[in-house]
């Protein structure tokens, strides 16, 4: 049961991670079309990456406490590239140079979308595969 | 090639003649003989005249008529006939037709004319006896030299004399200035090719003045000049005397007239016909192309589109739009514009102003350009096509004007916004988000101890009261000022005190601002106040012992007393942040971090807190002028970001000594509070459907996309802008831009600026490098390589400029290697002969020097601050500066100052009895060679003569070459305002102070790990070469 819980646990997480993501893509987006200003934009992103820096590591040791090491596995490279952001105190969009660094930053969040939602699919594998065999 | 034939029938006759003269082995011959009469006989109508021909006298020939009808004109041949024949005099003109069509050379029984129109020539066969019949004739017959012989045969006829031509006796005198005229590089090689093998063949026809020194190879075939085609070039290699002399020329490309131009290769070269590898480059370093003139803006396009804005305002980097992107993926050069807005025009070239009350700003409703010269109406004048997105739009009423026949309006003469390329319009109030803003003056000064030692303060506060009447916008201006050490000093300055009352706030953590209110005060009604203030601030702290700095802290008290209305904040600055909210370290004086990665982070702000404060700054409209005078490393690189996200400009003093650098003090300051000024401005650049500008270089931020905030604006700043092409393929045959800055005047009036310009698009990658302009070219690479010292290393940062000059004149070779037979050669474009010296003067520039002991990092960063805000031809002139001899100016009280000519950069030049000037806009040096005559010296420098240099001002003395020599270097500093030119003396073996002033800032001479100019050449050329 308690493996179930920590599936579904790992789930919302998860959820939560590719929201702050994609709201972060979103302000991204409005920029460039220009429907907010700089400001506005790097001042909402700011707000949220500090806490999915947290979460994610928070999930990272979580799969790791669970004993699901494969999945934590998965998550390492992301949390490594996120401490060595914040190491370097790159972590924040730069106001001033945010128009120059448009197409890197979205870059940089689209393939931190795919890989979440590549884990978001492994969960729910095996927290279905999970519910299965407790169901038996 | 058809016509070789004809030439090579013709040829025995004159072979047998030919054989006498021992120089000149047949062989060689036959080219000439050949190509002068085919040539002739052909193509009449492309024969240029040599310039030099004395054509007046052109009709009195007899022969011409006989001769020239046909298109025949003596040729060679006829020379080498001479010899044998006996030169019957008589023989003359009456040539038989028959024969002349057959054989034009041999026909020529005409000796005389032969000599004649051969002048030079015939010098060869000096000793024979045809000669003495020839003295007479030569008046007569000298016109048809020029008339009738196109230069293909004077050509050929003059190189294959050269041994003898130089000792030609006196008969020929006449005729050989005609040719020496026509052919500027032929003496020198006739002299060079003495030595050696004199029998090297002419060069090819076709080619005039310089090109002639170009020797072909012995065995090349003739050149003949193909009826409009190119004459290919010779490989340069030539084995025989050219290689020998190892030399490297300059081809000067301006044809001698304008019909040859056809013939003419269109670029131009250097060759370059040293091994890769020999120790001696050979290189006639004297030929090399050199931007002696200064800039040329380009006039190509103004010609071509009269209508655009002035280039001033904006300069393409090429004027041909590529058409497509793989074409322009080709021109590895940076594709964009140099953009001036607030440019200074000369008398008489102001930008009219245009006032729409009624109507209100005509726009097209799509892409919201402004209408221009180049919008077309339609419908008899009751619509308009935008020329940039090529949308009808609705004429409204009041507006409206009846075309005439050809589709004019015929109010035309009375709009200028539909005849000039620049445009003021007035805005009306949708243009505004508050009411305009007066000027707003705020001065943020520095006291603690170092900066009461070096005077800056006295200075400052002289120089403010002095400018007092000259801000501009009287009397809506508003000025207000904030002292600063371990604490910061705030001043009342209400119109109601006498004295100005002085608030201390010492709460460094949590700052406020006292009596918000009046920190800020209208200048006109507080003028007593002020003038108390700053009577009195320069002995106010005159005992002030405290060495600290709260500048963090004091900049965001700055902002809160500002950011209602915004304004210019002026910041004088002496000391490094040490209290408070940005406090700085000591950075940069580590020599183990350049060449690593982490090189570049010393150029970057060291605190986030600058950057946010800049964009908190650009976001209330305030602009930051940095005015750095410390003796000791004050962090430029985080101070300077203050300046670069607000438009605003970095001023650097290094150890500030007010009697040393007061005066630059003073005039910059002046310069900086009077200079018209445009405030809250933002910049858009609109182009036309397919292209678009993708990214933005200069002292500013971007608010979105494509549009540039910048809180202050003024003549001396200059925007660089990279476009691509958005469309694989463009279909227009035309780009327009156009360029628009709303901002508020000083006189509270909103207004809209527009420069428009159009350029054509080309399919063709060599009229894009014909249309090319160096100088926006230069401008935008500096800007590029210096950001990239931003996030890469120095050496990064050169050797992409390098690769970059490299594969441009690569595929430039590429371009013409197929036709053109190009051997050692390297070619590049005329349009842009001094991209390579540009490219190295740039790698030689305090920002990308070298490494860590070439420049301070400070000077570093201020000068890639400054350099980033410059106009075109203010960089180039600090890329290339002048340099000058100065001395004979001096003494010969006649000279005037257009004759002093400008030397180029390198120590050879260096006369040890001569005085020389070297101007790069910001600063003189005058540098005094050992055995100058004392009596200059002395005449300059009076008693402090023989004192040590550095410490001398020069000043005017009572003397007429004092007096001169200060009047000339006012002049230099009066054509150009925006910097001052303080004036630095050295006295030759001054070290270590001669080398950092002038030696090494000679850039074509080797210094350090750097190469001079014909080295960086040859290592370009090299690079050009690999797998070409």
């Amino acid at each position: 049961m308690g493996d179930l819980f920590s599936w579904l646990f790992s789930f919302f997480f998860l959820i939560a991670l590719l929201v702050l993501v994609v709201y972060q893509l979103m302000c991204l987006a409005d920029l460039e079309f220009d429907y907010i200003n700089p400001y506005d934009s790097s001042s909402r992103i700011n707000r949220v990456i500090l806490p999915e820096f947290i979460s994610q590591g928070v999930l990272c040791l979580f799969y790791l406490a669970t004993g699901h090491w494969c999945m934590s596995l998965f998550c390492v490279p992301y949390l490594y590239y996120n401490v060595r952001l914040y190491l370097r105190r790159q972590h924040l969009v730069d106001v001033t140079e945010i128009f120059n660094l448009l197409h890197r930053e979205k870059k940089l969040r689209l393939f931190k979308l795919f890989h979440l939602i590549f884990l978001l699919f492994l969960s729910i594998f095996w927290m279905i595969l999970t519910a299965l065999d407790e169901h038996q | 090639m058809g016509t070789e034939n004809p030439g090579r029938q013709q040829f025995p006759p004159a072979r047998p003649v030919a054989t006498p003269f021992s120089v000149a082995p047949p062989q060689n011959m036959m080219p000439f003989s050949s190509s002068g009469p085919v040539v002739g006989s052909e193509a009449s109508g492309f024969r240029p005249i040599p310039p030099g021909a004395p054509q007046p006298m052109v009709p009195s020939s007899t022969h011409v008529v006989g001769s020239q009808a046909s298109g025949f004109r003596p040729s060679p041949i006829t020379r080498f006939s001479d010899p044998s024949v006996p030169s019957p005099p008589t023989a003359n003109v009456p040539p038989i037709a028959g024969q002349f069509q057959r054989f034009p050379a041999p026909h020529f029984p005409s000796t005389v004319q032969a000599p004649l129109s051969h002048a030079p020539p015939i010098g060869q066969p000096l000793a024979q006896p045809p000669a003495p019949p020839v003295s007479f004739r030569p008046r007569p017959q000298i016109p048809p030299v020029p008339m009738g012989s196109p230069p293909q045969t004077v050509n050929p006829a003059v190189p294959s004399l050269s041994a003898p031509y130089s000792s030609s006796d006196s008969m020929y005198q006449a005729p050989r200035p005609n040719f020496q005229s026509s052919f500027p590089g032929y003496v020198r090689m006739q002299s060079n090719a003495d030595s050696q093998a004199p029998p090297i063949p002419p060069p090819f026809p076709t080619h005039q003045g310089g090109y002639a020194s170009s020797a072909p190879p012995p065995s090349s075939y003739p050149y003949l000049a193909q009826p409009g085609g190119y004459v290919p070039h010779p490989p340069v290699a030539a084995p025989l005397g050219m290689q020998s002399r190892d030399q490297m020329q300059h081809f000067g490309s301006g044809p001698p007239s304008g019909s040859i131009q056809g013939l003419m290769e269109d670029f131009s070269s250097l060759s370059i016909a040293s091994v890769p590898g020999s120790i001696d480059p050979g290189i006639d370093s004297k030929s090399l192309p050199r931007p002696l003139e200064g800039d040329v803006e380009p006039k190509l396009l103004a010609e071509m589109y009269p209508m655009n804005c002035d280039p001033r305002y904006l300069r393409l980097t090429t004027s041909a739009i590529p058409s497509s992107q793989s074409l322009s993926s080709r021109w590895h050069l940076p594709l964009g514009a140099i953009i001036c807005p607030l440019a200074e025009a000369p008398d008489g070239e102001e930008v009219p102003v245009v006032n729409f009350t009624s109507t209100g700003i005509i726009r097209c409703r799509r892409c919201r350009t402004y209408v221009n010269p180049f919008v077309t109406f339609t419908d008899s004048g009751r619509k308009w096509r935008c020329n940039i997105c090529s949308l009808l739009n609705d004429v409204p009423g009041e507006y409206f004007a009846h075309l005439d026949a050809s589709g004019i309006r015929i109010d035309l003469d009375q709009r200028p916004e539909l005849t000039k390329g620049s445009v003021e319009f007035v805005a009306p109030t949708e243009y505004m988000m508050r009411p305009p803003m007066p000027p707003v003056y705020f001065f943020l000064i520095d006291v603690s101890i170092s900066a009461v030692r070096s005077g800056m303060i006295e200075i400052v506060a002289q120089t403010i009261r002095s400018c007092l009447d000259e801000l501009p916008g009287f009397p809506r201006t508003q000025i207000g000022f904030a002292t600063f050490d371990s604490a910061i000093h705030f001043y009342n300055m209400k119109s109601s005190l006498t004295q100005p009352q002085m608030m201390v706030v010492s709460d460094l953590d949590d700052i406020f601002v006292p009596l918000p209110d009046d920190l800020l005060v209208n200048l006109s009604e507080s003028r007593s106040v002020v003038e108390a203030f700053l009577d009195s601030l320069p002995s106010m702290f005159n005992d002030n012992a405290n060495v600290e700095s709260a500048f963090g802290p004091a900049l965001k008290a700055a902002f809160m007393v500002m950011n209602q209305l915004g304004g210019k904040l002026l910041i004088f600055q002496n000391t490094l942040p040490s209290l408070g909210v940005g406090r700085l370290k000591l950075r940069g004086d580590d020599l183990r971090v350049y060449g690593t990665d982490k090189e570049n982070m010393l150029r970057l702000p060291e605190d986030p807190f600058y950057k946010q404060m800049a964009a908190e700054l650009t976001k209330y409209q305030i602009s930051v002028n940095v005015y750095a005078l410390s003796d000791k490393y004050t962090d430029i690189a985080s101070l300077g970001t203050l300046a670069k996200y607000t438009g605003g400009q970095v001023y650097y003093y290094p150890s500030f000594q007010s009697a040393i650098h007061g005066e630059k003090l003073r005039n910059e300051l002046t310069r900086d509070l009077t200079r018209e000024t445009a405030w809250e401005a933002v910049m858009r650049i609109r182009c036309g459907k397919g292209v678009r500008f993708s990214s933005y270089h200069g002292n500013f931020m971007l608010r979105s996309t494509d549009l540039m905030a910048l809180p202050a604006v003024d003549c001396d700043k200059a925007y660089a802008a990279q476009l691509s092409l958005e469309d694989t393929l463009l279909t227009t045959p035309t780009v327009y831009f156009q360029v628009a800055l709303l901002y508020t005047a000083s006189c509270g009036e909103r207004r809209i600026r527009v420069h428009t310009a159009a350029a054509p698009v080309v399919a063709d990658l060599g009229e894009m490098y014909r249309q090319a302009d160096c100088g926006a070219i230069v401008s935008l690479f500096s800007r590029l390589a210096i950001e990239k010292t931003l996030s890469h290393k120095l050496e990064d940062a050169r050797n992409s400029l390098q690769l970059r000059i490299v594969k441009a004149l690569k595929e430039y070779r590429n371009l013409y290697a197929v036709q053109h037979r190009l051997g050692g050669r390297m070619i590049y474009p005329e349009s842009l002969k001094f991209l390579p010296l540009y490219g190295l003067a740039l790698c030689r520039s305090k920002p990308l020097r070298g490494g860590y002991a070439d420049a301070s990092l400070d000077e570093r960063c201020s000068a890639g601050y400054t350099m980033v805000a410059l106009p075109v031809k203010k960089l180039l002139k600090l890329l290339y500066p002048s340099f000058i001899r100065l001395d004979e100016y001096l003494l010969k009280a006649s000279a005037q100052v257009d004759d002093l000519k400008r030397l180029p950069l390198a120590a050879e030049n260096l006369d040890a009895r001569g005085l020389y000037l070297y101007d790069d806009g910001f600063r003189f040096v005058i540098w005094f060679g050992r055995a100058l005559s004392p009596d200059i010296a002395m005449n300059l420098l009076g008693a402090d003569f023989a004192a040590e240099l550095l410490k001398v001002n020069l000043k005017e003395r009572d003397k007429e070459m004092s007096r001169k020599l200060m009047s000339t270097l006012e002049k230099f500093r009066e054509s150009d305002r925006s910097y001052y030119q303080q004036c630095h003396l050295v006295r030759q073996g001054e070290q270590p102070i001669e080398g950092f002033l002038l030696l090494s800032n000679l850039v074509e001479d080797q210094m350090g790990g750097s190469n001079g100019y014909v080295d960086w050449l040859l290592q370009i050329h090299r690079q050009v070469q690999q797998n070409a």
